[in-house]
């Protein structure tokens, strides 16, 4: 039978195909010596054995160990003959808490010590890799004072909310806008607003992009000489 | 004919030529070798055939060449004020200096006609001249690393000058536009001005008057600005601010516009939002609109001065900007704001003829700014700020000697000096020391409203109106109608102008505080005469002593009985010191009576403190402020409570809790209690009643019973219910609540045990508000609660017990001090890494850090102070460091 493959193969793949016709097998057949013409009548022959078709037999369903909800449907974009989604319970997650602690007195000193502790860590961090200052001549790491550094822009650092404030004034703001409102829909506001300088006006005003409104063509209402375009020089003529 | 009038009693120019109008054109500016190259041109009329030299005034200027009339002209430079004593060495001592100082000043006084820069007029003009014809004067000039008159600020960093925020403004003292170019430098010589200024296209050049058009230079590198200012201004009043400033349109008001540094834009925004309700209050009270056709206000960094007012536009330290979220620095702004404002009015718009006319510019602008304060901060800070201002200028003429208000200078003489007791002259604004200076500010518009007083405020804004639209005639025409002089105000034309509006006489008034100097001291003490029903009162003068005056006419004395409250008004004349007052009420006659009040409220009170012979609750002398005095009185004890607890007048509680100061008793105690507990009262009231409050407990300290005091106050405010060790979560929305609550630990902290120690209570109470403080849910920055709590620990440092002068170290630091240490550290660490508004707490460090080194706990060392002296660091840094290296001194 082997033999007959391997010839059938041969055949095939010399007229140019990959797979083998009945043709192919016909001319092994005969090339091996086999009268084929007897085939059909050795096929209907009385007593020929029948192979009957393995009985089918229900797999023993395994019980899931873990069942966490459904599966998760494949979505839209992963057709369906992927394999499906494993059982939810490999990748939910359940966060826990402790018991919250309820007590204001207890809430207040641990936020109070947190912060102290932060704090205190942060700045000792920040005085040991850097230069310090000590009230102590004999002692320099009792109270480690990180050293004054001059700023070449002081006022910035004076004037200007720090993030942390920044990030408390928006927190806190939201009371504040009712009445901010208010003065937005007078008439005249309209220069305050953070929208972008209009075109014509950035060359005059090159620093500051956040100058000024001038929206929706109310610039005209605005007749202010610092928002107007600076001239080109005149055509000085040559004497 | 009008015109003609007024042209006789007009101003005469000490000059013997006219300014009609000037040319200012600076066309480069160096910002790294800070200098200036430019040119001015003025046009002079001579007003006397034989000018033949023409002087003006130039400092620190380098003037390379003069032309008049296009002609070259000669001239001479010469400033005496450079070397005021010529090598002199036999006499060195202040007096000659400063005779000698005087004298240099005067020798260039455009007022004498006088001036640094001398410029012969070539002989080719004369007949020119003679013929009173114009002239034009043109002078190149330069300037490098000026000294004063215009200051260069340049950051040490890399990048462009613009990248950089360097920038350069005009600032100085009274008239000093000569320092940075030459000019008549008087307020007296109005002309009008085109001012030109070319500089970096990314800078901005901010000066008076209109900017016509913004044009740039051939190579588009450079931009120039071209200014026009038509209504006549004197060069004084002449500003300049260059730099990378961003631009702020007034939303409100479109030809308002403001200027900062950049970064700076939002905190700008939020400043200046309140402006327009100034203009408004002040357009309304002049009943006069604005008079320039535009308004700018530029916030510079290293500011001479917060607020300095020039022609249509105002320089303001950029430190008084600041976000919503900053409560302390707000009132404080919008008073420079307001201030600046008012000056724009009498000052630059009204200027004055003569230094001698000063008193009635500040004195009009610093009157109307408390209009304006009365109307925004009400009648309590109103009348609590004029307190203020009367015993500063009280206490500094006692100290120093009078400060005088319109001097007349005869003959030139030192002899006639006017001010002989002080050691400067104060015939020149430039000869004067600043602090006189300021109090003469405060003197001026207290005396504003002494004649507001007399004539009332009807009457006052009518005047104030008259000179305004006088002069705004007068600016709208051209020079040839002589009409300018208008714009100027002088002593005589204002008393005059009263006395034609009000009809009254104020001479005696004018006698008494303008023409002389000095202050009233009263002494006032009284008996009750039961018999006759008389309240006996004697008021004595102290008016032999330096800064004193003796006063003669109306005294108005109120006194607050039982039936009700009474006004007398006594004449004190010059022997006559008792007084008898007829009493309406007879002693205590209806208990259950309500007792009525000055301002017609009637109300309950506990009697039983006072004396049952006498119906006097309290008395007090001079309650309106009428004269400019120090009143020291004598009542009982029982008489100053009440005074605090009823008395609805602020000055009058304040009077009172000072005077408690010496009452140490329970009664004392409940009255100051009361009055702290009390939400209607006045906040500043409360928070000096802390004060006094810890005064008397320490004075009380053998018998004091119960906790410290206001620690369960404060407790029951600002606390938690549940746990009243802790402090509620900050909350500042209520402003009373939170002075109150930042003055009262500091108060607290002075509280002092029978040792002579804070309590060790009261410095856990403070160190637990520090912990406990918690600011998430504030919409307000805590930066100056913090600070003040920093001063509450300093507050409770006591002196180290020494023994034998040991030295200060670690091992032999007391504990409690070591307590305060961890926190002080902690606060001054975590600044420079989330550095506060101001840096507030900075400031209260190092303040805290110089008392811990005085009282003997810590090394005393200046090194940590000199080094946040530096340069570079923010200016309310340095200026608590330089204080402290400065106390090693003391």
């Amino acid at each position: 039978i082997s033999e007959m493959g391997r010839s059938a193969k041969s055949y095939c793949e010399h007229t140019a195909r990959t797979q083998p016709t009945l043709s192919d097998i016909v001319v092994t057949l005969v090339e091996m010596g086999f009268n084929v013409e007897t085939l059909p009548a050795y096929a209907k022959r009385s007593q020929r054995m029948v192979i009957t078709a393995p009985p089918v037999t229900n797999q023993p369903v395994t019980p899931k160990a873990l069942t966490a909800g459904q599966n998760k449907p494949h979505p839209s974009h992963i057709p369906s003959h992927f394999p499906e989604f494993p059982d939810p319970h490999t990748y939910i997650k359940t966060p826990t808490y402790r018991e919250p602690v309820s007590d204001y007195q207890v809430l207040r000193e641990k936020a109070a010590s947190q912060r102290r502790d932060v704090e205190r860590a942060l700045t000792r961090f920040m005085a040991k890799t850097g230069e310090t200052q000590s009230l102590f001549k004999d002692d320099v790491s009792t109270f480690p004072l990180i050293a004054a550094r001059p700023f070449t822009v002081p006022y910035l650092t004076a004037l200007l909310p720090s993030e942390l404030e920044m990030q408390q004034m928006e927190e806190t703001d939201s009371s504040e806008q009712d009445d901010q409102t208010d003065t937005e829909n007078l008439p005249l506001h309209m220069s305050t607003d953070d929208s972008g300088p209009e075109k014509e006006n950035t060359s005059v005003l090159q620093q500051n992009t956040s100058l000024s409104g001038s929206r929706n063509g109310e610039e005209n209402m605005i007749d202010n000489p610092y928002l107007r375009p600076v001239k080109k020089p005149k055509i000085r003529r040559k004497k | 004919r009008m015109n003609r009038k007024k042209g006789d009693k007009g101003f005469e120019s000490p000059r013997p030529y006219n300014t009609t109008h000037q040319v200012v054109c600076i066309n480069n500016i160096n910002f790294q070798r800070k200098s200036v190259v430019g040119y001015v041109e003025l046009t002079i009329f001579p007003t006397v055939a034989n000018l033949n030299r023409i002087k003006l005034n130039s400092k620190q200027c380098r003037i390379y060449r003069v032309r008049v009339n296009d002609l070259e002209a000669a001239f001479i430079y010469n400033d005496p004020t450079l070397e005021v004593c010529h090598h002199e060495s036999k006499q060195r001592n202040l007096n000659y200096f400063s005779n000698a100082y005087a004298a240099a000043v005067s020798a260039v006084d455009p007022d004498a006609g006088n001036g640094e820069l001398c410029i012969k007029v070539p002989s080719e003009l004369w007949k020119h001249v003679d013929e009173l014809k114009v002239l034009k004067v043109h002078i190149n000039f330069s300037l490098d690393q000026p000294k004063g008159g215009l200051h260069f600020v340049v950051p040490n960093m890399e990048g462009s000058m613009a990248e950089r925020g360097a920038h350069v403004f005009s600032c100085g003292y009274q008239n000093s536009t000569r320092f940075w170019f030459p000019c008549v430098d008087s307020y007296s010589e109005l002309c009008t001005w085109k001012l030109e200024y070319t500089v970096d296209a990314a800078m901005v050049a901010v000066s008076n008057g209109d900017l016509v058009e913004t044009v740039y230079t051939h190579d588009m590198r450079k931009k120039t600005f071209h200014y026009m200012l038509t209504i006549p201004t004197a060069a004084s009043n002449i500003s300049l601010a260059i730099g990378p400033f961003e631009i702020l349109v007034d939303p409100y008001m479109h030809e308002v516009t403001h200027f900062c540094l950049p970064q700076l834009l939002p905190l700008l925004k939020h400043t200046t939002s309140y402006l327009h309700e100034v203009f408004e209050f002040y357009e309304e009270i002049l009943t006069c609109r604005y008079p320039y056709s535009c308004f700018k206000t530029v916030f510079i960094d290293e500011a001479y001065v917060e607020v300095a007012a020039y022609a249509s536009m105002s320089i303001f330290s950029t430190n008084l900007l600041h976000s919503a979220m900053i409560i302390d620095e707000t009132p404080l702004t919008r008073r420079c704001l307001a201030q600046a404002l008012a000056q724009q009015f009498f000052g630059c718009f009204i200027s004055r003829m003569s230094w001698s006319d000063e008193w009635v510019l500040k004195g009009i602008s610093g009157y109307i700014y408390g209009l304006w304060m009365k109307k925004t901060f009400g009648v309590n800070e109103y009348r609590h700020w004029i307190k203020q201002e009367l015993d500063q200028i009280v206490a500094y003429e006692l100290k120093t000697g009078g400060v005088l208000l319109h001097p007349i200078f005869g003959g030139g003489k030192e002899k006639d000096n006017p001010a002989s007791h002080l050691h400067f002259s104060i015939k020149h604004p430039h000869t004067l020391s600043w602090e006189y200076y300021t109090m003469f500010q405060c003197k001026a518009h207290l005396v504003m409203r002494l004649i507001e007083n007399r004539i009332s405020m009807e009457f006052m804004l009518q005047v104030f109106n008259k000179l305004l639209s006088l002069a705004s005639t007068a600016s709208s025409q051209k020079f040839q109608s002589h009409m300018w002089s208008q714009m100027l105000v002088s002593t005589s034309g204002f008393l005059k102008s009263i006395s034609n509006v009000s009809g009254k006489d104020i001479q005696p008034l004018i006698k008494q505080w303008v023409d002389q100097s000095g202050v009233v001291k009263f002494y006032g003490s009284f008996a009750f005469n039961r018999k006759r029903n008389v309240l006996e009162l004697e008021i004595k003068q102290d008016y032999t002593s330096p800064g004193t005056q003796k006063y003669v006419g109306p005294l108005k004395v109120t006194v607050q009985e039982l039936d009700g409250s009474f006004n007398h008004t006594l004449q004190i004349e010059e022997n006559s010191l008792k007084h008898d007052i007829p009493c309406h009420s007879k002693s205590r006659r209806n208990k259950k009576k309500k007792i009525p009040l000055m301002n017609g409220e009637e109300v309950d009170m506990d009697l039983s403190a006072m004396d049952a012979d006498s119906p006097l609750l309290w008395i007090r002398i001079d309650p309106d402020m009428s004269v400019l005095r120090k009143v020291e009185f004598e009542q009982s004890d029982f008489m100053w409570q009440y005074q605090l607890r009823y008395e609805r007048d602020v000055v009058a509680q304040e009077e009172a809790i000072l005077a408690l100061e010496k009452f140490p008793t329970p009664a004392s105690r409940l009255a100051l209690t009361d009055i702290l507990e009390q939400e209607q009262c006045f906040y500043r009231v409360r928070m000096m009643a802390c004060f006094c409050l810890a005064k008397i407990a320490n004075s009380m300290v053998s018998t004091w019973t119960g906790p410290p005091a206001m620690k369960s106050l404060f407790t029951r405010m600002f606390c938690c219910k549940t746990c009243p060790n802790i402090v509620k979560t900050n909350n500042f929305m209520n402003f009373q609540s939170y002075f109150l609550q930042k003055t009262m630990p500091v108060a607290m902290a002075l509280l002092r045990d029978v040792h002579n120690l804070c309590p060790k209570e009261v410095l856990m109470f403070i160190l637990d508000l520090i912990k406990y403080n918690d600011n998430r849910k504030n919409k307000f920055s805590d930066n100056y609660y913090r600070a003040e709590l920093i001063d509450a620990l300093a507050n409770s440092v006591t002196p180290a017990v020494s023994v034998n002068n040991e030295v200060r170290t670690l091992d032999n630091l007391n504990p409690d001090v070591r307590l305060i240490l961890e926190e002080i550290t902690r606060f001054l660490n975590m600044e420079k890494l989330l550095p506060s508004y101001r840096h507030t707490i900075t400031v209260s460090c190092l303040k805290a850090i110089r008392v811990l080194q005085k009282n003997g706990h810590v090394p005393s060392d200046p090194a940590l102070f000199k080094s946040y002296a530096e340069y570079g660091h923010f200016i309310d840094v340095r200026i608590a460091a330089l204080d402290a290296v400065v106390d090693y001194t003391k």
